[in-house]
């Protein structure tokens, strides 16, 4: 019997997939070759990009509010935006004006006052309490004596730290800088923007991307908008229950409630760590067990009743995958990859869908053509 | 046996009437929320200050009860067959004003070793009032599957 041989269609497609991935081998190779130049390149292209998605997030957050008004019949688009822009701006001023004071006040007390009961409880109470005994912890406190290895890695470490946070401050500080007036032009022609960016894709796909960028806006937005309530809510809820219970320090640790609320499952252990290691070391107040149960409780109100119903499942990933995310973007991007690794996440997973949608599509119109044709013929 | 009746649509109007009377019922509370972490107990006297949060919130009901009675007509030609962000107003408001009664009994020099008893019992009420309300009026049905 003679073999069936392959079709020209799936040849062709063979082809196409073979090329593409010499082409990315062929790239990835350039990429080796000239580190120095690609360096360059992608720090140019950052130092775009970083101003540009921010400016791109947060007028997800302001053009809602600014189409409202004009729907309203507040007029035109320059009175509109400066109506929110003054209104956005005296929110972030009022935040630091009110709230950085006391942030200051608390941890200033905390250095004046139970910083050194901590350095007793580390050099005196733990000896006593220590899980292996006394001795072990006799003979590790020499060591680390003898080797003076706490200074000496503060010394690696904290000059290194200053060099880093140096290296990704400036180009942060400078995002922040521009962003206002990016920010600006970027939502006075929100919609001529738009209309730009449409003209430069090929008519054939005009539709599909207008409406994958739709989508997306949709998806990135609802999230955005959603995690900033959650946080707000989360953080002022940790801090009255805090106060409540008689946690010291209950402003700056319901903040930090609230602000790691950005990064999914992390968050809540990172925000729950130091509370409760002040409870165990702090004369007064409530104990650790109660700051632990008062956390878990908080994170199981969010994430079963405000987050379902706030995202309105437009986020429902498994958890797996958000934290395979944060694993993957944290590493590329450092603390913004982290904070938007589930955006990113559900921005593929919109790509993915739209991607299957066409492709069923395409077949369902594959399959009514051939239904046609033999129709005819018969 | 008889089949169940059409689940009733309620219009706009219905929705804000619960959203405006649940917020001037809780509008105590969460004034007090936002005293009690700013420590603003500290700086004026706190009874005197709930008495003119009051007297606000017995005005804000009048003029509010007023302006739903004159846009009655209009918010009742409004009919969505979902309101999910209304809903989710409607759970803030009332997360916040659990707290603030919680804070409100502190205020009141009640015995803090009872405070989580009473927040529990506060809690079980609300969820339950919150699913009733969202399953009959809101149209958004927590219990269900999504």
């Amino acid at each position: 019997m003679k073999k069936k041989s392959i079709s020209d269609e799936k040849l062709n497609r063979i082809i196409k997939f073979m090329v593409i991935a010499l082409l990315g081998l062929a790239i990835l190779l350039m990429a080796i070759q000239f580190t120095d130049l690609w360096t360059w390149i992608v720090q140019a292209i950052r130092a775009v990009i970083v101003p540009v998605a921010l400016a791109y997030l947060i007028s997800l957050l302001m053009f809602p509010l600014i189409r409202y008004l004009e729907q309203k019949g507040i007029g035109p688009r320059g009175f509109s935006l400066a109506l929110v822009f003054i209104l956005s701006l005296g929110l972030v001023f009022a935040f630091f004006y009110f709230i950085t004071p006391i942030i200051i006040q608390e941890i200033t007390n905390f250095f004046n006052n139970d910083f050194q009961t901590i350095i007793d409880y580390l050099t005196v109470d733990l000896r006593d309490d220590f899980i292996f005994g006394v001795e072990i912890y006799d003979r590790i406190y020499a060591y680390l004596n003898e080797t003076n290895l706490i200074q000496n890695t503060l010394d690696e470490f904290i000059p290194s730290m200053i060099a880093n946070l140096g290296n990704s401050l400036i180009p942060l500080v400078t995002a922040f800088a521009i962003l206002p007036i990016m920010l600006i032009y970027y939502l006075l022609d929100y919609e001529m923007i738009g209309e730009r960016i449409r003209s430069i894709i090929p008519k054939k796909h005009e539709k599909s991307v207008a409406d994958l960028g739709s989508r997306l806006n949709q998806t990135v937005g609802a999230y955005l908008r959603g995690q900033l309530l959650l946080m707000l809510a989360i953080g002022t809820v940790a801090t009255i229950v805090y106060k409540l219970i008689g946690l010291k320090y209950f402003f700056v640790f319901g903040v930090l409630v609230g602000v790691t609320n950005i990064i999914p499952y992390f968050g809540t252990i990172l925000a729950a760590v130091p509370p409760i290691i002040y409870t165990f070391i702090a004369s007064s107040g409530p104990g650790p067990l109660i700051v632990l149960v008062v956390n878990v409780i908080l994170q199981f109100i969010e994430g079963n009743i405000f987050q379902p119903i706030i995202m309105a499942h437009q986020l429902s990933i498994h958890p797996l995958v958000i934290i395979s995310s944060i694993l993957f973007f944290g590493s590329l991007f450092g603390a913004l990859g982290v904070i938007f690794a589930s955006p990113i996440a559900a921005s593929i997973r919109v790509f993915y869908n739209f991607y299957k949608e066409r492709k069923q599509e395409l077949n369902d119109d594959r399959l009514n053509v051939k239904k046609e044709v033999s129709h005819e013929k018969t | 046996m008889r089949k169940r009746d059409k689940e009733p649509i309620y219009s706009q109007f219905e929705i804000d009437v619960i959203l405006f009377y649940g917020t001037m019922i809780m509008l105590l509370p969460i004034v007090l929320v936002i005293t009690y972490v700013f420590e603003i107990d500290e700086v004026v006297n706190i009874d005197r200050f709930m008495f003119w949060v009051l007297v606000a919130n017995f005005f804000l009901t009048a003029v509010g009860t007023l302006v739903l009675a004159l846009r009655k007509d209009h918010l009742r030609r409004k009919v969505k067959p979902a309101y999910i962000p209304e809903f989710v107003y409607l759970l803030f408001v009332a997360g916040f004003g659990l707290l603030g009664i919680v804070v409100l009994y502190d205020y009141l020099d009640g015995n803090r070793q009872y405070i989580a008893n009473v927040l529990s019992i506060l809690l079980a009420l609300l969820v339950y009032v919150l699913i009733f309300l969202g399953r009959r009026f809101f149209k958004y049905d927590y219990m269900k599957k999504q």
